[in-house]
């Protein structure tokens, strides 16, 4: 008998065994089963230099950030995230559910609905954990309108995947109460609720390009117990070549914000702040990063922030990284200054996948 | 009786159009493709994600096959986590209830079949090993037979008024094999324990099915670069065993291999790992026959 006789007698049985009402105990176990959550730990290790104040250099632990997540039954998946990190101010170090919240999955008419403690759906960079980001200081007007955690906030989001052919529309609200801590919003005292909308647009050019276009929408209370609007657009034009897909390629990204702050009766503020970002992956392990910063404050619009960064970055694995910041800025106080940043990231156990 | 008699005319039209519909396939990659439509014949239309001269470890999961998804009945993954970056992500966005991990429509294409290489330990020093054993299982024509199988036990779960129908295109894809690799064998016959080294450790099924013999790789560890000094390795392995060829694959730089084989003769081989690697490579069967092709040439 020749090899593919016996194989193929072999595979009749396979198959006999397969169609047999009790299935056959199998041959190699292939885990040791369990319901407990896939477990992630990421480290965020940093070196830091700035040309002003008194103490130019640091070195610390940025964060530490556990995750769990697993399906809750046939309904419904859950994602927490647990960051360790330090008070910049305090030096102490303290513990926050960065997110934690429930995702249902069987919902009808493409909702989605997403309940707990969640970064809200502003444009591309919020909904990002920063370790996942190509840079490693927050663009300035993302940190003044939102802080150098982002808006987050605890509440209900509803996610609407529109039934559009053509291309990729989704539509998310989300309700959240204002517990967020950033210097455009904050938790209203009477009951005035944080409320996001977002317009997410992706178009798929052909094989290699895509283009997202986003519309976001945001109103809450504000530090004066008034209101502030805000309106934000994102565009990512992303080349990605689908040959050689891990060798080389280019993001460009850019977010705007408009802030309309209520302060007092008959007194608002227009301001105004945006990035742009343009990312090229010179080998498979080697990307470099540009970016540029305009922003004002959203209590002060006569303070203006230009800065230029770039990143040079270094992917060991999926599972580390090392990259490196010089950064310099003109904010029209002071005179201009430099920053430079060293970090190192590195992943244990489940690493789930970053969005596109 | 005129109302009545549009209202039925009507009825038949919407009956019609319910269910002439065929049975909306996506697989995560082309050789999924190529098998589903093969047993699923006309009662299908089939589409997948990945191409086939893209990594399937590392495809980038863009919000639009999401679309496709939430339409699926049936969705077909190569399953031991080699989807695992960008799969799961692109299910729980699509919605969709029936191709959720455990519902009906979720086909692990991997049941049944006989694992290699499962470790001992899960241990990411040796690189990017697969806790479940390696996945590129349907390099053994073998296998596809098992993959075939799986995914008839899903159509007829969806679609049990077609049993038949798949039963008979399931004997029809089984013949097709058995008579395939009596050609496949007897072309690979003059070559059994031929050495090789291959760029990744994506060869083990069709090696062991074929009597090859691999020695190396490219790679140090799984999804490390080539360095210097492995190349040194490997550029002593090809003298020392009189390797003919190094084999790689269309998602990989040839650079690395292009030194060796300046320094050696060795020749050099980008075998396809899927269906659509390509242009000449239509179906599963068609994958194999140009492989053998391929690599007997080289091996003369």
């Amino acid at each position: 008998m020749d090899s593919t006789a016996k194989d193929s007698l072999l595979l009749k049985q396979i198959e006999e065994q397969m169609n047999a009402t009790n299935p056959p105990v199998a041959q190699q176990p292939r885990s040791t089963l369990s319901f407990n959550p896939d477990i992630g730990v990421i480290g965020d290790f940093r070196g830091s230099y700035i040309s002003r104040g008194k103490r130019n250099i640091d070195l610390f632990l940025n964060e530490t950030e556990v995750s769990l997540q697993a399906t809750v039954d046939p309904y419904a998946r859950a994602d927490f995230f647990l960051s360790f990190g330090r008070n910049p101010e305090t030096g102490q170090y303290g513990v926050e559910v960065e997110e934690g919240y429930l995702t249902t999955l069987s919902l009808p008419a493409r909702l989605q609905l997403k309940a707990g403690r969640f970064r809200s759906a502003v444009g591309r960079l919020n909904t990002v954990h920063p370790h996942a980001l190509p840079f490693i200081d927050m663009p300035n007007a993302f940190v003044n309108y939102f802080g150098e955690e982002g808006l987050k906030d605890e509440g209900l989001s509803l996610s609407w995947l529109m039934p559009t052919k053509a291309f990729y529309q989704e539509l998310l609200f989300q309700v959240t109460s204002g517990y967020s801590e950033s210097p455009a919003f904050a938790r209203s005292d009477k009951n005035r609720l944080l409320y996001v909308s977002h317009l997410k647009n992706f178009f798929t050019i052909n094989d290699d390009n895509t283009l997202e276009i986003g519309l976001t929408g945001i109103s809450g209370a504000n530090d004066s117990a008034r209101v502030t609007n805000m309106a934000a657009a994102d565009i990512t034009y992303k080349w990605k070549p689908v040959k050689l897909n891990t060798y080389h390629s280019l993001t460009w990204q850019s977010e705007m914000f408009f802030n309309h702050a209520n302060l007092a009766e008959n007194f608002s503020i227009n301001s105004f702040g945006m990035y742009s970002f343009l990312q090229y992956q010179l080998a498979k392990r080697w990307f470099l990063t540009g970016r540029y910063d305009y922003a004002q404050k959203p209590y002060d619009k006569t303070i203006k922030e230009n800065a230029f960064s770039l990143t040079a970055g270094w992917y060991a694995t999926e599972f580390s990284k090392i990259e490196f910041e010089t950064k310099t800025t003109d904010d029209n106080i002071d005179k201009r200054f430099y920053q430079a940043w060293l970090r190192w990231i590195f992943v244990i156990g489940a690493h789930g996948a970053h969005q596109y | 009786m005129k109302k009545i008699s549009i209202l039925s005319l009507l009825l038949v039209c919407i009956s019609s159009f319910v269910f002439a519909g065929t049975i909306k396939i996506v697989t995560t990659t082309t050789d999924m493709k190529s098998i589903a439509e093969f047993v699923g014949g006309d009662k299908v239309s089939v589409t997948s994600i990945a191409t086939g001269y893209q990594n399937p470890h590392f495809v980038d999961p863009k919000p639009s096959y999401i679309i496709s998804l939430t339409k699926a009945d049936l969705f077909v993954t190569v399953g031991l986590d080699l989807e695992t970056g960008w799969s799961p992500q692109l299910l729980s966005s699509s919605r969709n209830t029936k191709i959720q991990k455990g519902a009906v429509g979720y086909i692990d294409a991997s049941i049944g079949v006989s694992l290699l290489q499962v470790p001992n330990a899960a241990n990411r020093a040796e690189g990017d090993i697969h806790i479940f054993g390696n996945p590129h299982y349907w390099l053994d024509p073998l296998n596809g037979k098992i993959i075939a199988r799986n995914i008839v036990n899903g159509l007829e779960k969806v679609d049990p008024s077609n049993k038949t129908y798949y039963e008979g295109k399931l004997q029809e894809f089984n013949t097709k094999i058995d008579t395939k690799m009596k050609e496949w064998q007897a072309k690979m016959t003059p070559y059994k324990g031929s050495k090789i080294i291959a760029y990744h450790n994506e060869w083990v099924y069709f090696e062991t099915r074929f009597g090859l013999k691999i020695v190396d790789f490219m790679e140090p560890k799984p999804g490390i670069p080539p360095t210097p000094s492995q190349l040194v390795k490997v550029i002593k392995e090809v003298k020392d065993n009189s390797i003919k060829v190094i084999i790689s694959s269309p998602y990989f730089t040839t650079s690395s291999s292009d030194v060796v084989a300046k320094q050696t003769g060795v020749k050099e081989l980008t075998m396809a790992t899927s269906v659509g690697a390509f242009d000449t490579i239509k179906d599963y069967f068609g994958l194999f026959d140009y492989n053998i092709d391929q690599l007997t040439a080289k091996l003369k």
